[in-house]
């Protein structure tokens, strides 16, 4: 009879012994910069999806209107009195903003002056002191227009507000699904380069090729949500035309910006 | 390569923006014709993945990496028109709420990015394609086009900031836009495109090109065999180069009218006299005399002529062609 209580079961050898595996070195930061700057767009249409329209806040299609005509002026602007009047204005609004929100709208502004200056600098060693000065200040005031714009109004009563600008219906209808798309497939390909980068340990050299799969996955899967959403349209009875059923009333708050802005092409005509 | 605002004079931004209107009037009427209403939500998702494309770091010898643009591809994958839409779209999106790129220099941006990049793009490599019937080919049309279709939207960009200094200055001289004349702007636009950028982009559109063509070949845009319209291509040109023509300060050689005639050095000395048969000659007053249409600033007549003159010239051109045309068909019969 076998004595099964004196017979040990044995790990086998190689589970015993000590692996020495260091996995090699592999250089992987495109594969980071990829994941960091998806990441930065879906953050920035979370951010600003998820904040509610502030009631107390000037009629978004004034906002719109003026902004626009402010970049217009302060590109034909030659007078460094209006572009200051302008960027004390703008600095005005900033600092009544919430924090967060004005830290990045300064830090985008002044790296976008910064740029034009260094841009600009050969020129002003070659002489050209106007320039220099001008040009990165309007840049400076022209980039917090536009970041004052998409980081206090949604962007979708933006868009909508294009509509009163007779922009045609295709362009509103596919601006919409673009900004939705953004987020889907950007998650999508997010989840994709993660998958990428926990697979790939030590020395991958399909990691090049293996980007340009997940760029071309990310092609077929939109082919595919654009098919699934139509029929979602149809199924719902959209048939593309977009209208605009806000009332439009004017408060307080709008017209002392009115007034504002007023004021600013006032000074435009009187300085230039 | 999205130019910021206040680089361009809003004169430029608002000629490269009216040039983009008949761009969009076709690129809709072709994408309304091409796309069955089914396929109409591609366009969309089209610009999400082009803007997506944007995102993507490939890394460059030496440490660094850099980002595609994906104009041909798009145009490959989806056609042109629908790339240009798209593209449009996208650009529209990264400058009102991104910041990337101007409001007013948006104008300037589609043409660069959103006409010239997709269509230049794809009619290389449809021209290549349509010739060398093989893989080969095709791949070889990948490259060339997605290569050169960047440089070419480089290029134009170029142009477009090395003619501030030129037509825009203030009454002491000093250039109210980007100080920087074509010879500093082309090359400075121009060299990096041409050694880095566009390998970038060339090897990144060919690589998802190859992944596509193997994984679902049937969702590539097939177009039919281009016709070629060079003669449109050449005239729009054209059109987009006479600023270039207020550069040159001279009368163009041999047509001095008679007043120049006398201040024309010959052999170092001013010549000081009129043929006496042009002193009293014809003298011929033209619609537009020296294309410039009294009233309008010099910028503004001189490309109103040049439209003028290539209407005049397509309207020419295909009153010819009818009447070959006809007459050709008489003697079939």
């Amino acid at each position: 009879m076998l004595d099964f209580h004196n017979e040990y079961v044995t790990m086998p050898d190689w589970l015993m012994k000590n692996e020495n595996y260091t996995p090699l070195s592999d250089k992987d930061s495109f594969i980071n910069k990829s994941i960091f700057s998806l990441l930065k767009v879906l953050t920035k249409i979370r951010m600003q999806s998820s904040y509610a329209e502030e009631r107390n806040l000037v009629n978004v299609n004034f906002r719109v209107f003026f902004t626009f005509a402010l970049i217009v002026l302060l590109s034909l602007s030659r007078n460094p009195v209006f572009v200051l009047i302008v960027i004390t204005y703008l600095l005005l609004v900033c600092a009544f903003m919430p924090t967060i929100k004005m830290i990045q709208i300064l830090r985008f502004s002044i790296l976008a002056a910064l740029f034009a200056c260094i841009i600009l600098l050969p020129a002003y060693l070659g002489g050209n002191a106007y320039s220099f000065i001008m040009i990165p200040s309007k840049v400076f005031a022209t980039v917090m227009a536009v970041s004052i714009l998409s980081s206090s109004a949604r962007w979708d009563s933006i868009i909508s507000e294009l509509k009163r600008f007779y922009l045609p219906n295709i362009l509103i209808f596919v601006l919409d699904i673009t900004i939705k798309y953004i987020v889907m497939l950007g998650e999508f390909s997010l989840n994709m380069l993660y998958a990428l980068k926990l697979r790939s340990v030590g020395k991958n050299r399909s990691k090049y090729s293996s980007l340009s799969g997940v760029a071309g996955t990310m092609f077929l899967k939109s082919r595919e949500m654009s098919e699934e959403m139509y029929c979602a349209m149809e199924c719902r009875g959209f048939t593309g035309e977009y209208h605009v059923y806000k009332k439009f009333n004017i408060r307080l708050a709008d017209f002392f910006y009115i007034l504002i802005n007023v004021g600013i092409v006032f000074s435009f005509i009187i300085f230039g | 390569m999205h130019i910021p605002d206040n680089y361009l004079s809003p004169s430029t931004c608002a000629v490269l923006g009216a040039a983009m209107v008949p761009v969009w009037a076709t690129a809709g009427k072709k994408v309304k014709e091409e796309l069955p209403k089914a396929k109409m939500p591609m366009l969309g998702i089209g610009a999400a993945f082009s803007f997506l494309i944007m995102m993507f770091n490939i890394p460059l010898p030496g440490g660094s990496t850099g980002h595609a643009v994906g104009g041909t591809l798009l145009a490959i994958l989806l056609g042109p028109y629908s790339a240009c839409i798209s593209l449009t779209v996208t650009l529209l999106i990264q400058a009102l709420l991104f910041g990337d790129g101007g409001i007013l220099a948006y104008g300037a941006n589609c043409f660069n990015m959103a006409f010239v990049l997709p269509f230049l793009g794809y009619s290389i490599y449809r021209f290549i394609k349509d010739r060398i019937h093989s893989e080969k080919g095709e791949k070889l049309g990948i490259v060339l086009g997605s290569y050169l279709g960047i440089n070419a939207a480089a290029f134009f960009a170029a142009v477009e900031f090395g003619i501030q200094p030129l037509l825009f200055r203030d009454s002491t001289g000093q250039p109210l836009y980007c100080p920087y004349p074509l010879s500093v702007s082309i090359p400075a636009m121009t060299i990096p495109h041409l050694i880095i950028t566009g390998i970038v982009e060339a090897v990144f559109t060919l690589f998802i090109y190859i992944f596509i063509k193997k994984v679902s070949p049937g969702t590539i845009y097939q177009g039919e065999k281009q016709k070629t319209k060079a003669i449109y291509g050449f005239i729009m040109g054209f059109i987009f180069l006479t600023p270039l023509g207020l550069l040159a300060t001279g009368t163009a050689w041999g047509e001095w009218n008679i007043h120049e005639l006398k201040t024309i050095l010959s052999g170092g000395n001013t010549s000081g006299f009129i043929p006496k048969g042009m002193a009293n000659g014809f003298d011929f007053k033209s619609l537009l005399p020296d294309y410039s249409i009294s009233g309008l600033p010099e910028i503004t007549g001189y490309i109103l002529s040049a439209v003028i003159g290539a209407a005049f010239c397509i309207i020419l051109y295909k009153v010819i062609s009818s009447l070959i045309k006809n007459k050709s068909s008489k003697e079939d019969l």
